[in-house]
């Protein structure tokens, strides 16, 4: 039972980050599905510089990475006003076509980096510590401070926040590089905290389990933080089950894998309560 | 041919191919490998047998993912799911040869294809519906669906069709009956050599047909307009009378049953039987085909065969270079995908840096 919180923690924490970061960029006004090559990116820089030089750089080039990641998604849906789903899918297939090819260029193999010796890894306490504080403070900067107030304006009406002198765009290239920043912590974390070493696609699908979270909390940072700790327990819950010697082969995860997006679709399809997306989302200036 | 034709659908795609084309050797170079490399890969997934066999094998599964994605994108609608439609649709004919493995081939060849397009199309029909009834967004619908899709053919292929004579994780083989001649069969025939051993086969003549149906349904009857119309002017179609949860659940299951049609291609046409991961992303590849062609269901073929060379170039590629893998062909997928969407910007871009240059 220890062993399936202690892991539903391990395993929440990239979603938390995640899910933060998609928050900050949907309720801006930007769909934002490319989470998933947001955190594929960051975490390949993360294990890298870690294995060349030491974690607190790793987790700062993580960060940086993240937020240039998800600033090419902001100038190209903001400047070039590109159709936000399009802009997402090509930024997800250009961090899943580019890792690979840096990771050979470095280390030799396509498929992973060289493994980072455990006394050099970061502490991921420490990560997944920050994890569980970020949704309080971002829903306190989001609903308490001006700059939170004008993010959620230009979610739902940038005309409003136009015409009274803000610039949407602006607040937009912040949200986003700031999401992006964020969510290096998530990649980071999957890279060198819990896992040693960078593998090709070692997000599976996490960053779209986070964007999962957002809409089944439906785009609120408290309710989003709960749904990734539900979405953690259920992943732990499934690798537990994988195995345990009692059930052995013939429990089918699958059926716990498909959970957190059967549920989501419920939630979304107005079945249980109602997620209403921020008005002004996918709209093209 | 209008004059206007060639600006229209060929002058933009064929300026963010170059453009991509550059990126890619610059890219290349950066990486520290002879940008030539790129020329041999691509010249030789066009010309010659065995390198054309591959690379219009890539282009069928992409011809019915672009026509999936393309036809909703003429009703206004974004089907990001065609990757969880073709799943099941494979599944479905696994499913049909499973029940009725002795059919004779013409029973089981023509069912093969229906299975495939009403399991895709059912797939696609759940979307169409949440859509149409209950107003979810089709993109976040399509995205929970995708995964739900492939965890559950994952499951059918893990347990309830598992071959347990293999370790590998994929299912029992289908009936002979149900096996499409691969295109060499014909060739051989005529005693010429062109795609031996190359697994392109019959269906690529499917997916023609389906792009020249599709063309034919959206331009030429009434149906098609209606489509048309409510993609390019929601409100002043409906209020034309034309009922949008009507054509959105149609072009859902459309979509979904293009879609189910990579399955063919497949399991029937190569492979026989289910291989968990088997799709290389066909159905976000499809998003960049239908982009690439402007919607145009017969662009779709030429854009399908250009990213089908893309993808065996990249193999080409690997195979040639110790430095670069083969997912450079993802990287200049989506370099050619932001070129495409972000076209408007970067045209006035160097429409500027032009007039600059008049007024200096």
């Amino acid at each position: 039972m220890i062993e399936i919180l202690s892991s539903t923690l391990r395993l929440a924490t990239p979603l938390i980050f995640a899910a933060m970061g998609g928050f900050l960029c949907e309720r801006s006004g930007i769909a934002t599905i490319c989470l998933e090559g947001v955190l594929l990116t960051s975490a390949w820089a993360g294990a890298t510089v870690t294995y060349y030089t030491n974690p607190y750089l790793g987790v700062l080039a993580a960060i940086i990475v993240g937020a240039m990641t998800m600033a090419l998604h902001a100038l190209l849906t903001v400047k070039a006003k590109a159709d936000q789903i399009i802009s997402g899918v090509a930024v997800n297939l250009f961090a899943a076509g580019i890792t690979p090819i840096l990771t050979k260029l470095l280390f030799g193999s396509s498929t992973n980096t060289e493994s980072i010796p455990l006394h050099a890894r970061l502490y991921s306490p420490v990560l997944t510590l920050l994890a569980f504080l970020l949704p309080f403070l971002i829903h306190f900067v989001t609903y308490r401070t001006g700059w939170g107030l004008r993010l959620l304006a230009c979610g739902d009406g940038p005309e409003a926040l136009k015409t009274s002198g803000v610039s949407p765009a602006k607040v937009r290239y912040w949200a986003l590089s700031i999401a992006g920043a964020i969510i290096g912590f998530g990649g980071v974390y999957l890279s060198t905290a819990h896992a040693s070493q960078f593998t090709r696609d070692m997000t599976a699908g996490r960053g779209f389990i986070a964007l999962t979270a957002l809409i089944f909390g439906k785009w609120r940072p408290l309710p989003a933080f709960i749904a990734c700790l539900f979405f953690g327990f259920t992943d732990a819950l499934q690798i537990q089950l994988q195995s345990s010697p009692l059930l052995g082969n013939t429990f089918p995860v699958q059926a716990l894998q498909i959970f957190p997006y059967l549920i989501t679709l419920l939630v979304l399809v107005g079945f249980i309560g109602s997620a209403k997306p921020p008005l002004a989302i996918g709209k093209v200036e | 041919m209008k004059p206007h034709f060639f600006k229209k659908y060929f002058a933009g795609p064929l300026i963010a191919v170059l453009i991509s084309a550059c990126l890619t050797t610059a890219l290349l170079i950066c990486l520290g490998e002879n940008p030539s490399i790129l020329w041999e890969a691509f010249t030789s997934t066009f010309f010659n047998g065995f390198g054309l066999g591959y690379t219009l094998y890539y282009t069928t599964p992409l011809i019915f993912t672009g026509l999936s994605v393309a036809l909703c994108f003429h009703a206004g609608l974004f089907n990001i799911g065609a990757e969880g439609q073709l799943h099941l649709g494979a599944a479905g004919i696994i499913a049909l040869s499973l029940f009725f493995p002795g059919l004779p081939w013409y029973f089981s060849i023509p069912l093969g294809v229906i299975a495939s397009m009403l399991t895709g199309g059912l797939w696609g029909l759940i979307a169409g519906f949440l859509k149409a009834k209950r107003g979810s967004h089709e993109v976040i619908v399509t995205i929970l669906l995708n995964f739900i899709g492939i965890t559950f053919v994952n499951y059918l292929i893990l347990y309830p069709f598992k071959n347990t004579q293999v370790q590998n994780p994929e299912t029992l083989e289908i009936g002979q009956s149900y096996f499409l001649s691969p295109l060499s069969d014909f060739t051989a025939y005529l005693g010429s050599e062109l795609f031996r051993t190359t697994p392109v086969n019959v269906t690529l003549f499917l997916s023609l047909f389906a792009a020249l149906i599709c063309y034919l349904f959206l331009f030429h009857t009434a149906r098609g307009y209606e489509i048309r119309a409510l993609g390019q002017n929601p409100s002043a179609a409906r209020f034309n009378g034309i009922s949008a949860s009507t054509n959105t659940l149609l072009v859902f299951t459309l979509a979904g049953a293009l879609s189910g049609l990579v399955g063919i291609n497949e399991v029937m046409g190569f492979q026989h039987k289910l291989i968990e991961g088997f799709s290389p992303q066909y159905g976000f590849t499809g998003i960049a085909v239908a982009l690439m062609a402007r919607n145009h269901p017969l662009g779709v073929i030429l854009a399908a065969l250009l990213f089908g060379s893309i993808h065996n170039g990249a193999r080409e590629i690997e195979f040639l270079s110790e430095k670069i893998t083969k997912e450079i062909s993802i990287v200049m997928e989506a370099i050619l995908i932001i070129i495409i969407a972000g076209q408007g910007y970067f045209s006035s871009l160097v429409y500027r840096l032009f007039k600059r240059d008049c007024h200096d």
